[in-house]
């Protein structure tokens, strides 16, 4: 479950667990929301902390 | 024991067959050179780290480092995002052309046993850009707030530095095809790029408090200098995964060339490279006798050369490093009079001296022939294009730090930064043996307890 390829014969580009669009673009979007959500989160920590030392 | 005689069909199937091994290897040799390019690349960043820790003073060196670690995190996903896609598709200008295959879902961006080049050239390029963050980083320390660093970093680590590289790195780029251009050693593509890209934050971000008392430029000390030097000296080694990156390992009888296809090879950017860090380093030890300096002089030689490290004679590379050194402490020194807090002179050495080193390929080696029909060299092509990554850095990161300022997203508050950033952003100390006894150590329950 979960893989692209049943037999490494004639294979080229393999994305485990990807194997359509759907996927990738579903990775990708979660890629973004990481690297969104790190700096969202950030912001978040500096308020809080900044509020603490007012 | 019989063996059959070869026939002509046989000898070829053979010849085919060790044809195949031989491609093979040189595929792998080529994987196996940017691999460990990109790998010593990571040492730049880990040089800016002790560099940008020591520079900053105790009380903000935790959190100069964590910026810097953060930087890395933040480019290396964002290159994968866009970064990539940039480089192929602008190459042309602002237009974007057909570069689909660049874009994170498509099957050269990931696993593929046919494509034995992807992965390895799009590592060392999100290592390029993650340089040009780590040149900001230092700059901004003791005052910029992490999450308004992390959004300009990305934007110059993954957008405006590779639309330069674009522009003048790629083999269609419009600055190579019309103007000639020549910067084998990315001075303007990653060095001006960057410096001016943070030439422009600054002046919104402003100095740090106590840098300028009615106008006159204070010492700001180095809480540890020692670690900056190491810092620096581990950047030069950095450098060797840097400039390896920048030239081409071609298959077939072509052997080395630069990326603009012109014929070069290691030779060539040994002598200059090491030839152009000396003379950085003299002439900043003459120039100014500080350590800092001294020790940043090598990066100044290096950068003031490596657009032609390809082209110099040896001798003159070390001229044009020891006489650019000066111009570069003469930059710092008139940047800080118009009140500019450049915290570790990122703007002299890499924006500065990278427009320098530009122009100075014109100087030197005007005339000379690039490949594909592309316009030969010349001093007005450089200085064209020079002027274009001024101005390609400044307004970005210009315009996005304004943006920020006028959301008071860009700078901590005044209360924080005579705490410290440590103190409060961080909650830890650098050095807690060496901290005041009544300051307790914050333990996890206490960061719970602050909602961390």
């Amino acid at each position: 479950m979960g893989t692209s390829i049943t037999t490494w014969e004639n294979v080229s580009a393999y994305f485990t667990f990807a194997d359509n669009p759907m996927m990738l673009m579903l990775f990708t979007l979660g890629v973004v929301g990481i690297v969104a959500g790190l700096i969202r989160f950030i912001m978040k920590h500096e308020k809080e902390a900044f509020e603490n030392h007012k | 024991m019989a063996t059959e005689t070869p026939t002509l069909e046989s000898l070829q199937a053979a010849l085919d067959a060790q044809q195949a091994v031989f491609n093979m290897h040189q595929a792998m040799n080529v994987e196996v050179f940017y691999w460990w390019c990109t790998a010593i690349m990571v040492m730049i960043h880990a040089g800016f780290l002790a560099y940008e820790m020591g520079a900053s003073r105790s009380k903000n060196a935790l959190a100069a480092g964590v910026k810097n670690i953060l930087a890395l995190a933040v480019i290396i996903p964002t290159f994968y995002l866009f970064g990539w896609w940039i480089y192929n598709a602008f190459p042309t200008g602002l237009i974007p052309i057909e570069a689909s295959g660049a874009l994170p879902w498509a099957a050269s961006m990931g696993p593929d046993v046919q494509d034995m080049g992807t992965g390895i050239f799009w590592a060392a390029f999100a290592l390029f850009g993650a340089t040009t963050g780590s040149i900001l980083s230092g700059a901004v320390i003791e005052r910029i707030r992490v999450s308004a660093f992390l959004i300009l970093t990305v934007v110059l680590g993954s957008g405006v530095w590779i639309l330069a590289g674009a522009w003048g790195w790629h083999p269609d780029g419009w600055m190579l095809t019309e103007m000639g251009y020549h910067d084998v050693g990315a001075s303007g593509v990653v060095h001006a790029i960057a410096g001016f890209f943070t030439l422009g934050v600054l002046i919104n971000l402003g100095p740090r408090v106590g840098k300028f008392i009615n106008g006159v430029p204070q010492q700001i000390k180095a809480h540890n200098l020692p670690m900056t030097l190491i810092g620096l000296m581990m950047i030069i080694f950095g450098f060797f995964g840097f400039l390896g990156g920048c030239i081409i390992f071609n298959g077939g009888d072509v052997g080395w060339t630069t990326i603009y296809n012109t014929p070069t090879n290691l030779s060539a950017f040994a002598f200059n490279t090491l030839m152009g860090f000396a003379g950085g380093v003299i002439g900043c030890y003459i120039a100014t006798r500080d350590p800092f300096w001294t020790m940043s002089g090598g990066l100044v030689g290096i950068i003031s050369v490596a657009a032609g490290l390809d082209i110099y004679a040896p001798g003159l590379a070390f001229i044009i490093a020891t006489c650019v050194s000066f111009i570069a402490v003469g930059a710092a020194k008139k940047l800080e009079k118009m009140g500019v807090d450049d915290a570790v002179g990122a703007v002299a050495v890499h924006g500065v001296t990278g427009v320098v080193a530009v122009i100075l390929v014109g100087v030197f080696a005007g005339g000379t022939p690039n490949m594909d029909g592309n316009p030969p060299i010349s001093l007005y092509g450089q200085t064209v294009c020079a002027i274009v990554m001024m101005v390609l850095g400044f307004v970005p990161g210009y315009i996005v730090s304004y943006l920020l300022k006028k959301a008071d997203m860009l700078r901590v508050p005044t209360n924080v930064e005579d705490l410290g950033l440590d103190e409060v952003e961080i909650l830890a100390h650098p050095y807690p043996e060496t901290a005041p006894s009544i300051t307790p150590v914050a333990t996890n329950i206490d960061l719970e307890a602050k909602g961390a």
